[in-house]
């Protein structure tokens, strides 16, 4: 490959192969941005000077933008519900998860399957029954509905992240253990749980980013401020800001942060619990 | 009967909750819309059965029939040029140009912020009047392309669809992660065969990726087929329902009490995702892929 001299095609294919990936940098990366700049202008300068940066950098548009949005609360709502979820999600499924990979029982692989399968349902087909049973345990517009909505959703990719982890720990591990007296309880909680922290925070990570940004099933089970989070309360800023664009702007860049900072801790292991599905095919 | 497992307490007790939380978000819901979908009911009255009433009112409305097409629209956009795309730039990463870490995390950025969010800066930016593609159209001098973009019923179907291209990361990385575990000696033993890099993408890595194509590809047409979450933030199937959905009605007929129209769209939306995916496996899977499905 170093020392092939460039051919007119080579020439055609690295000015293409550069211009695809700069179009896509583009697509994906300018957008926010200019976003994240736009927010520090003034509305003036964003219609007049859509490219610039801004001549003054505008820091009381994130002042404004708290104080309008009612992000506080919308951000304390969409921090429970996240982490109430990952957390009863994590719980029962490391549990099953434990159960299906470390012992053996009837019927073990049709239930894990049926479980698996859920990946491919499309759960916007089911608005109206979780409508229903969330009205029937009577936490409609709660922060439970969702919680428990949430953690439900996410069962068979964590079934799947977790079972297959607990899967990879050597049985010898396990097999010391009973040795020096562990219990059923104790090979879960001292032996496999602790080896399977790796796996937990992948299956973790999804469900957290999951429940952060979901939107239909939020706009579906509330009603109130009760139980809004932030993305159903993003819908609302159009109305709330009106013209102010640029506060607009600030509201939304400070919702986008913690996706973010949860994608810079853990993007190795997002993009390791994505591929593992299709890549071990 | 096998011998009982001497810890049977203990896995029920492990595996009730799980089994339970599942049941109550996936097998209750699949067998409430199938019923359902077959009887007029508002949600207080007693329901009536209609038979396939509702799917054939369903089918015999035009608006749902716009939003079918759009599905399948949506599905064939994503299924195969999004990743047809997706797969073009995991190639050219496989190959490891400079700075390739740096843009293989930033393409996939957009995956992890919310669909609202990034919908709302669309908006921004497909705003006719200040919107930035207007304002760089016109600043390259080709004003006579600006459009109201998302606001007629010509370009907004194209429009929310291309909007799709931020998430191109998605299956580039998948099929990126396959491209790489490819060993570095095939393309060694191509290369001093006097291959040419093109030889070596359509000989080595494309065959060795096939299986992970079929399943983005199959990913990706399910994804189309439920689409919702753009397209309701943008365009809320508007103008004119040129940009309805499947997805938009369900919601729709749910807002106006109609859960037997409702859950018949939920069914459809069901069974025809089961098939198009069986369907995909057919024509484009091999042994692997057929292996994969299995699984």
């Amino acid at each position: 490959m170093k020392d092939r001299r460039l051919t007119p095609t080579d020439i055609i294919a690295k000015t293409g192969k550069w211009f695809l990936l700069m179009f896509f940098l583009f697509i994906t990366f300018v957008p926010l941005l200019w976003l994240v700049i736009s927010s520090f202008k003034t509305n003036i300068e964003l219609q007049t000077k859509p490219f610039n940066l801004p001549a003054v950098w505008q820091f009381s548009n994130y002042v404004e933008a708290i104080r309008i949005s009612g992000l506080p609360q919308l951000f304390l709502h969409s921090i429970i519900i996240a982490l109430s979820a990952t957390f009863l999600n994590l719980l029962v499924t490391s549990m099953g998860a434990f159960a299906f990979s470390r012992e053996k029982f009837r019927f073990q692989g049709a239930l894990l399957n049926l479980m698996l399968a859920g990946v491919l349902v499309p759960i916007i087909a089911f608005m109206v029954p979780y409508f229903k049973l969330i009205g029937a345990l009577k936490i409609y517009d709660t922060l439970w509905g969702l919680i428990l909505t949430y953690s439900g959703i996410n069962i068979p990719i964590s079934m799947f992240l977790v079972t297959g982890f607990m899967r990879s720990i050597p049985a010898e591990l396990e097999e010391a253990g009973v040795m020096d007296g562990c219990n059923f309880w104790q090979r879960y909680t001292r032996i496999v749980m602790p080896l399977s922290k790796i796996g937990l925070v992948t299956a973790g990570t999804f469900v957290f980013l999951y429940a952060w940004n979901e939107f239909i099933y939020a706009l579906l089970l509330t009603s109130s401020m009760k139980a809004r989070t932030l993305q159903l309360g993003i819908q609302f800023f159009k109305s709330q800001f009106v013209t102010d664009y640029t506060s607009m702007f600030a509201a939304i860049t400070l919702t986008i942060i913690p996706s973010i900072a949860v994608y810079i801790f853990f993007h190795e292991r997002i993009i390791k619990g994505l591929t593992a599905g299709a890549v071990k095919g | 009967m096998r011998k009982r497992n001497k810890h049977w307490k203990g896995i029920i007790l492990f595996i009730l909750p799980v089994l339970i939380i599942y049941g109550a978000f996936f097998l209750y819901p699949l067998g409430f819309v199938g019923i359902v979908s077959l009887v007029k009911w508002n949600g207080v009255t007693p329901m009536r059965f209609v038979g396939l009433q509702n799917y054939i009112s369903n089918f015999a409305n035009p608006v749902f029939q716009t939003a079918f097409r759009n599905n399948f629209i949506w599905a064939f956009s994503l299924g195969f040029i999004q990743v047809a795309f997706a797969a073009l730039v995991a190639l050219i990463l496989a190959r490891r140009p400079p700075a390739w870490k740096m843009l293989r995390t930033i393409f996939f950025l957009p995956n992890v912020i919310s669909k609202v969010a990034i919908a709302m800066m669309w908006l921004a930016l497909y705003n006719a009047d200040y919107g930035l593609i207007n304002t760089l159209l016109g600043k390259l001098g080709l004003a006579g392309l600006e459009q109201n973009w998302l606001g007629q019923t010509t370009t907004a179907l194209p429009a929310v669809i291309f909007q799709e291209a931020v998430y191109i990361g998605y299956f580039m990385i998948i099929v990126l992660a396959g491209a790489m575990s490819i060993p570095e000696s095939f393309y060694e033993a191509a290369e001093m065969d006097g291959a040419s890099v093109f030889q070596q993408e359509r000989f080595i890595t494309i065959p060795m990726v096939r299986g992970i194509l079929v399943t983005s590809m199959t990913l990706a047409v399910a994804f189309g087929l439920r689409h919702f979450e753009s397209t309701f933030l943008m365009t809320r199937g508007g103008p004119a329902n040129s940009t309805q959905t499947m997805g938009l009605l369900l919601y729709e007929n749910l807002g106006s009490l109609d859960y037997g129209h409702a859950n018949a769209i939920g069914a459809v939306l069901i069974i025809v995702g089961a098939v198009i995916i069986v369907i995909i496996r057919r024509v484009f899977g091999d042994r692997e892929a057929g292996a994969e499905a299995r699984q």
